[in-house]
């Protein structure tokens, strides 16, 4: 399976991540520029039904490489080079999660390669190379960016491509045994403290609270406004360690980076850290007694006032409007 | 205890950076700082190391100025550091950047005169954000690794750490030496006092020169190269409302948000 693109889907409990049946969309069309194949390759547990989900969405071949977990890094490591290795791909997408993040810069240097990083634009170059936006200096920067050496491997931000239509494929399926080797860390306890789903990344409404929030009482006016307008609860990082909601909201530098269509920002000061992980919002409402507040720099209606005050009226007015 | 933690000197990242007129990243006059999770790697070092005694070494790729990063550090928990002199290192990426510290990890531990047994990275850096640097020192020096974590001690000889996840955490353990990066743990890290600021003042920071690091010169070829920055669009100027009275503040709020169809 010469000249292929390969596009690393991670699964959970046998479904695949929504990223990585994302990043089937821009592989299609790099692969289409350049004659390539785009090939899934789906690692995991139990992988007979989810490799039918990654042709179905589009991939031209799956390969499926069964492991002992969902994610353990020395292992998908080795398995991901050595998959490259065979196949020689020109270029590897691996979803920009958590364990992607760590998965790809081990498969780099095992295949002495660069690795473009929270990919947010990917297009293909007049030079014949894939040219790869990533965010820097917390995502104030663009770099344009391309890779010299193959395969060109990239980790790529979830939300930002999307799916294809689903089909039903015929596409070839090919299973590969790989025994992982030298493996050094072992994962001996999986703890889940935090029961609720979030999923913030692909809310179409967030509706956010910072510090000026005040209490964790005080706190409920945003789970509130978020329930009347269907949306997502999102925070900084002030509320979380006050103990007003759980790590799951957070956004911003150590947390999430959204992009939904709406987001108002509650008492939120509006310090880089947050403001990275929110400016890619279509439209920004904030909310904050400070008039002063960088918030506003970036807010399309900024309204001065006590959130306390403003947000039971705001609830009020869409309930009439919704009525 | 041998406790190495990898330190990169950063623009201040509570101020927001954008292009000069030349197009390059406008951080003339911008304060430099230790990278935020690298402040984070040293506190969870530190608090190791005066659980079970040891000594804490920090190094730092870049230039002369990157020694005030390092004399931070040495006020707050290290008490040896070394800098590699970006002189002749060129432009770099996470592969060559790993590789380096690969090499400076073992130029250090010849001038130690003892190996590192746990080596403290930061899970990113704040102004390139690739994230990738620990793992890939780790797979150049054919060591474990555990990205994210916001706890560690000691056990069995090697480390179990808490990793972050998004439901929770990982208990992972391997084998020393081992490579951790780390995420934001539950504390912030310790301030220096005018004390352990004066004492920094008098330890020495041992300089590294490329020739000192026997890099072979096609490793430091970067692959990653930069084509063009620009600044992502900017929004359009949005409206700040603050009229007279709430009522008033209220009503207009609500008509442009009605108008722009937001609710």
């Amino acid at each position: 399976m010469d000249n292929c693109i390969f596009v690393v889907m991670e699964t959970a409990e046998g479904v695949i991540k929504n990223v990585g049946l994302e990043m089937i969309t821009p592989a299609k069309e790099i692969a289409a520029a350049k004659s390539l194949k785009t090939v899934a390759v789906v690692l995991g547990k139990n992988l007979a039904e989810t490799a039918k989900q990654a042709a179905n969405y589009g991939a031209d071949a799956v390969i499926t490489v069964e492991l002992n977990s969902d994610y353990s890094s020395d292992e998908y490591a080795f398995a991901v080079a050595e998959i490259c290795k065979k196949y020689n791909p020109e270029a590897v997408f691996i979803g920009a999660t958590q364990n992607g993040k760590d998965l790809a810069p081990r498969v780099a240097v095992k295949l002495n390669t660069g690795c473009a990083s929270d990919v947010t634009g990917i297009k293909m170059g007049d030079d014949g190379k894939i040219h790869f936006t990533c965010p820097v200096y917390g995502g104030t920067i663009l770099a344009e960016n391309v890779i010299d050496t193959l395969p060109q491997m990239a980790t790529i931000r979830g939300g930002v491509f999307k799916k294809c239509e689903p089909a039903e494929s015929t596409a070839e399926i090919i299973n590969e045994n790989i025994t992982p080797e030298n493996v050094k860390t072992k994962i001996v306890d999986v703890v889940k403290e935090i029961s609720e789903s979030v999923n913030l990344e692909d809310a179409e409404v967030i509706v956010a609270g910072g510090r000026g929030m005040g209490s964790a009482e005080n706190f409920s006016l945003v789970k509130e406004l978020a329930d009347v307008l269907g949306g997502v609860v999102g925070a900084t990082r002030a509320p979380i360690e006050s103990g007003w909601i759980s790590r799951a909201h957070q956004i911003g530098q150590s947390g999430k980076i959204v992009a939904p269509k709406l987001y108002i920002a509650c008492g939120i000061s509006g310090a880089t850290q947050h403001v990275t992980g929110m400016v890619g919002s279509d439209y920004i409402v904030a909310i904050n007694k400070d008039e002063d507040a960088p918030i506003f720099d970036v807010a399309n209606v900024g309204i001065v006032g006590n959130v306390m005050q403003v947000i039971p009226e705001m609830i009020n007015e869409i309930k009439k409007l919704r009525a | 205890m041998e406790i190495l933690v990898c330190v990169k000197q950063v623009p201040d990242d509570s101020v927001k950076i954008g292009l000069n007129s030349s197009g390059k990243p406008a951080v003339d006059g911008v304060t430099m700082v230790a990278n935020a999770f690298d402040t984070y790697a040293l506190e969870m070092a530190t608090r190791l190391k005066e659980a079970n005694e040891g000594t804490i070494t920090v190094v730092a790729i870049g230039p002369e100025k990157a020694k005030d990063a390092l004399k931070s550090c040495l006020a707050v928990g290290a008490s040896k550091a070394y800098i590699v002199n970006e002189d002749g290192l060129g432009d770099m990426d996470s592969l060559t950047t790993g590789y380096t510290l690969s090499k400076a990890v073992a130029k250090i531990e010849e001038l130690n005169g003892a190996k590192f047994d746990i080596i403290f990275c930061g899970k990113e850096t704040t102004d390139c954000t690739t994230g990738m640097v620990g793992a890939q020192l780790a797979e150049r020096l054919g060591i474990g690794c555990v990205t994210g974590i916001v706890d560690i001690e000691l056990k069995d000889g090697g480390i179990s750490v808490k990793q972050e996840t998004e439901e929770g955490y990982n208990v992972v353990e391997t084998s020393l030496p081992a490579v951790v990066t780390v995420n934001k743990p539950a504390y912030d890290p310790r301030y220096p006092t005018m004390k352990s600021k004066m004492a920094a003042r008098k330890i020495p920071i041992g300089e590294i020169s490329k020739a000192d690091l026997g890099v072979e010169d096609d490793k430091i070829v970067p692959s990653v190269k930069v084509i063009s920055l620009s600044e992502p669009p900017k929004k359009q100027a949005g409206v700040k409302i603050n009229e007279k009275t709430f009522e008033d503040t209220m009503a207009k709020a609500m008509e442009i948000l009605k108008d722009a169809k937001v609710f």
